[in-house]
């Protein structure tokens, strides 16, 4: 899980351009970094050295692949828990996850009991078309038994290039029907966004991850619930961003885009000029007719979800409801290393419209709402944050306690949703909700020394504040 | 524990033979080499190009050496110049300047475990048991040992002032004591029962084989050769130390044979050690060594040459199973490497790595209940990228736990008696896999 909350990358943009490879380019720096450049020349000796002794003088012959990704992987370890380096595989996996397609079959499949189960086809894909159901137990790949393989191995194995044929052998239901399938592959899209209909007057949409999928599917949704739900009764709509571990910036900066119509999204900082950017919303990509809207987040709520519900609660055009997000305020850039994979770095620091920085301090909802978690599960959902994962990036006084990140499966039992629906029906929340007002939560707090004021009453008067 | 285990070393050897050292990352011999030096330094200068923060160069390389390394084995690591600097302390035998006093941590306060004979605290009239709360006016409390240890440490001949609580009425005491260069010794001898000569080895360094034969030197006298009995050479919780010290020490109770070959990649790692004719102290008299789950590296060399030359009767429990040599390459100014550079054999052909040595006779002491499951070394082939074992199956460790006090200390008590006759089959403690069947 926190693996995954790690990227949030600017997609392929620097790279060659921006680093000297052999060391010797560094002569060409001023003289007055020159000293520095010998320091470090100093400190690549000092490793190409070392590498030297271990080649000549191990008990065993090394494998020198091996030794450099340690080495690399050492050195990117020391920087913080975001920061790593990618294999040509890793890499190739990456690229597909933050794509949101490949080529494939069209089943989403999980593993039980050492068998790998088709949990469902995806309408519309050649698995689909072929006729393969829920339930399918696969138990060959291209005539090679699935016994053995990792879900991983299998999916690999199932996954190929367009167009190329592969062959299945599945059993099916009690009686453990033998069945062949020969498909041939198509491109998969992954779903990042989707939507239903809530009580007839809401629209809800989730947001599983940010894909290059994520614009496009988040349009297609708010499409299908324009046409489903007729203007004059259309409340509002819930954006749950629940357990979302992140993904491409430009990806939630659409997102944003397409509630709000002006004003800054996110802006970033590091070290070069390069990191240093603002985004603004582009004029025009507001779809969603100034509608109200709930975000929900909890404790795996990261990264570009916390750029999302950042800039929104920011611009007051949404209340958030929910437990406190992740805390990941940090940008990676992927950098390809030709064919040795790619490096994928921290380069920057994000700050939401108001200036603050979410790094291991998480976004506050506007609306604390916390799940029944089952006992089973107590304790075992919780989302501990950036602020407890080792070497992360410092920001200041920061938040090390565990949010929830729990979603019950069953609709009916999920609280922050019954909220969110509430609020936009106008519900005054039941339980005594943390803040009633959905004024956003300021990092600093008045100079006025108005904590001496009595608790003021949900939506009554609060400290006065100058307008 | 573990790091202590870690070294066996051949001392400061090497380092010249190796080609392309001065010219490092651009003269790797091989290209794929070159190649993978070459990504190396690309993704080293993206991280100083485009990290978000100004990122600190020494420590990502130590980090990225750090790493290398931790890929090849437990055992192989890098010395920045402080580390090494220790280390070389350790082997030399420590030597500082300081007050004498072995110390350990309890409840927050430092507890003195023995003022050590002949040294300025024993001579200010220290005891064993007194608690230090301040020194120097510096309050003990919330200082770690290494910290407190390291206040009393200092120059030669200067002062340091220490408040002590003494027994149950916590009586205050305060000693001002000049610190002396203080040795602490490798080796520890007593006579056993009036007739038997007894050697401990806490450490293979460089004063380890002088103390042994000083030990020698002392049993001619006390109790004299002709009432002595027999050694025995206590190996146990000896983590290791120097090649040539175990070989040494070895060659101390056998006229001939071999003692301990290495084989690496190299030729010149390659190398046989021969007891040489001549420096046997030990009269022939009946050996006995303790060794235990503690027992690594260099103890495993002399106990499994002994016990394959026939020489000792090995009692107690497996040894550790570390049976590779680890190389100290030195880097300039940069500190060093310990990289495992070869494996060893004992004289038989045998590799110890992973496996451990079994004693002749197995004996496990009494564990106080407290300390069960807690005094037991996992043993070599539970660390993780250890070196495989060379085609025998792997052994886990043993116990590690020699009791404080001598009266209770069962091997110790085994060894006296086989020295004094008794059959093995009477020392031998029951084997924990048999079953007892009964009609």
């Amino acid at each position: 899980m926190i693996r995954k909350a790690g990227y949030l990358g600017l997609g392929v943009v620097l790279g060659a351009a921006a680093a000297a490879t052999a060391p010797q380019a560094l002569m060409f720096v001023s003289p007055a970094a020159y000293a520095a450049a010998a320091d470090t020349y100093r400190q690549l000796n000092l490793f190409g050295d070392v590498f030297d002794k271990i080649r000549n003088d191990y008990v065993e012959k090394p494998d020198e692949s091996k030794l450099i990704d340690a080495a690399i992987n050492g050195m990117l370890s020391s920087l913080d828990p975001h920061s790593s380096y990618m294999d040509a595989k890793q890499f190739r996996d990456m690229q597909v996850q933050t794509k949101g397609e490949f080529g494939g079959l069209g089943i989403e499949v999980t593993q039980e009991d050492g068998l790998i189960k088709v949990v469902t086809p995806i309408d519309d894909t050649p698995a689909a078309k072929a006729g393969v159901l829920s339930g399918d137990i696969i138990t060959a790949i291209d005539d090679q038994s699935t016994q053995g393989l990792t879900l991983d191995q299998a999916v690999e194995k199932m996954r190929g290039s367009i167009n190329s044929a592969v062959k299945l052998k599945v059993v099916r239901g009690p009686k453990k029907e033998a069945k062949d399938f020969t498909i041939v592959r198509d491109l998969i899209h992954v779903q990042s966004v989707r939507s239903k209909v809530e009580d007839n007057d809401i629209g809800y949409i989730r947001i599983t991850q940010f894909t290059e999928q994520t614009e496009d599917g988040l349009k297609a949704a708010m499409d299908k619930l324009h046409s489903e739900i007729p203007a004059d009764k259309f409340k509002g709509y819930i954006l749950d961003l629940r357990n979302n571990p992140g993904g491409l910036l430009d990806q939630s900066i659409d997102v944003v885009n397409s509630f709000i119509d002006r004003g800054e999204i996110v802006s970033t900082r590091g070290r070069t000029p390069d990191e240093t950017q603002r985004f603004d919303a582009k004029s025009g990509g507001d779809l969603s007719g100034g509608k109200p809207l709930v975000v929900l987040i909890n404790g795996g709520s990261a990264s570009a979800s916390e750029i999302v519900s950042g800039a929104l609660q920011d611009h007051k055009r949404a209340t958030l409801i929910g437990t406190r997000s992740f805390g990941k305020g940090s940008v990676q850039t992927i950098m390809p290393l030709g064919e040795n994979g790619a490096l994928r770095l921290t380069t920057a620091r994000y700050y939401t419209p108001s200036g603050r920085s979410i790094q291991a301090k998480g976004i506050e909802p506007d609306i604390k709402v916390l799940e029944d978690v089952p006992d089973d599960l107590k304790g075992k959902d919780d989302m501990k944050g950036e602020a407890s994962l080792k070497g992360h990036l410092a920001n200041g006084k920061e938040d090390t306690s565990a949010s929830q990140a729990y979603v019950p499966p069953d609709e009916k039992n999920d609280k922050q949703l019954t909220a969110a629906i509430d609020l936009l029906h106008g519900v005054k929340p039941a339980e005594p909700a943390v803040k009633a007002d959905a004024a956003p939560v300021k990092t600093d707090p008045p100079a006025a020394p108005a904590a001496s004021a009595a608790p003021s009453t949900p939506g009554q008067t609060a400290p006065a504040k100058p307008n | 524990m573990r790091k202590g285990l870690s070294y066996l070393a051949c001392g400061v050897a090497a380092g010249v033979v190796l080609v392309g050292v001065s010219d490092g990352v651009l003269s790797a011999a091989a290209s794929s080499a070159n190649d993978k030096l070459a990504l190396f330094s690309e993704v080293f200068n993206k991280v100083r190009d485009n990290y978000a923060e100004k990122p600190d160069d020494e420590k990502m390389i130590k980090s990225a050496i750090d790493g290398m390394l931790t890929s090849l084995d437990p055992h192989s690591n890098y010395f920045d110049p402080k580390a090494l600097q220790e280390f070389q302390t350790s082997m030399k035998g420590e030597e500082f300047g300081g007050l004498g006093l072995e110390v350990m941590m309890e409840n927050g306060l430092v507890k003195v475990v023995s003022p050590i004979d002949d040294t300025p605290a024993a001579r200010a009239g220290l005891m064993t048991g007194d608690l230090v709360t301040r020194i120097d006016d510096t309050a003990v409390k919330g200082l770690t040992l290494k910290e407190a240890v390291d206040k009393m440490r200092g120059p030669a001949k200067s002062p340091v002032k220490l408040t002590v609580e003494r027994g149950s009425a916590r009586d205050l005491k305060e000693f001002t004591i000049v610190r002396e260069i203080i040795h602490v010794q490798s080796v520890r001898a007593h006579v056993e029962k009036g007739d038997i000569g007894y050697v401990r080895v806490t450490q293979f360094n460089q004063e380890a084989y002088d103390g042994v034969r000083k030990a020698f030197d002392h049993f001619r006298t006390d109790p004299g050769t002709a009432k002595l009995k027999g050694y025995i050479l206590d190996l146990r919780n000896n983590p290791g130390g120097l090649l040539n010290q175990a070989v040494e020490i070895t060659n101390a109770f056998v006229d001939s044979g071999d003692i301990v070959s290495t084989r690496g990649r190299n030729p010149d790692q390659g190398q046989r050690y021969s007891a040489r004719p001549g420096v046997n102290l030990s009269q022939d008299k009946p050996l006995v060594v303790l060794i235990n789950g503690g027992s690594a590296s260099a103890s495993e060399i002399v106990s499994g040459a002994l016990q394959d030359l026939k020489r000792a009767t090995l009692i107690g429990t497996r040894s550790f199973g570390k049976g590779s040599v680890q190389t100290i390459l030195p880097l300039g100014e940069n500190g060093a490497l310990k990289l495992t550079t070869a494996r060893y054999y004992t004289p038989s052909g045998r590799s110890i790595q992973a496996h451990g040595i079994d004693p002749d006779i197995r004996v496990v002491e009494n564990i106080p209940d407290d300390l069960k499951g807690k005094v037991s070394s996992l043993g070599e082939a539970s660390l993780v990228g250890h070196l495989k074992a060379a085609g025998e199956e792997e052994e886990k460790g043993s116990d590690a736990y020699v009791p404080p006090d001598h009266d209770k200390d069962t091997q110790l008590a085994a060894a006296v008696a086989f020295l004094h006759g008794a059959k093995a089959e009477t020392l031998r403690s029951p084997d924990p896999g048999a079953t007892v069947t009964s009609k």
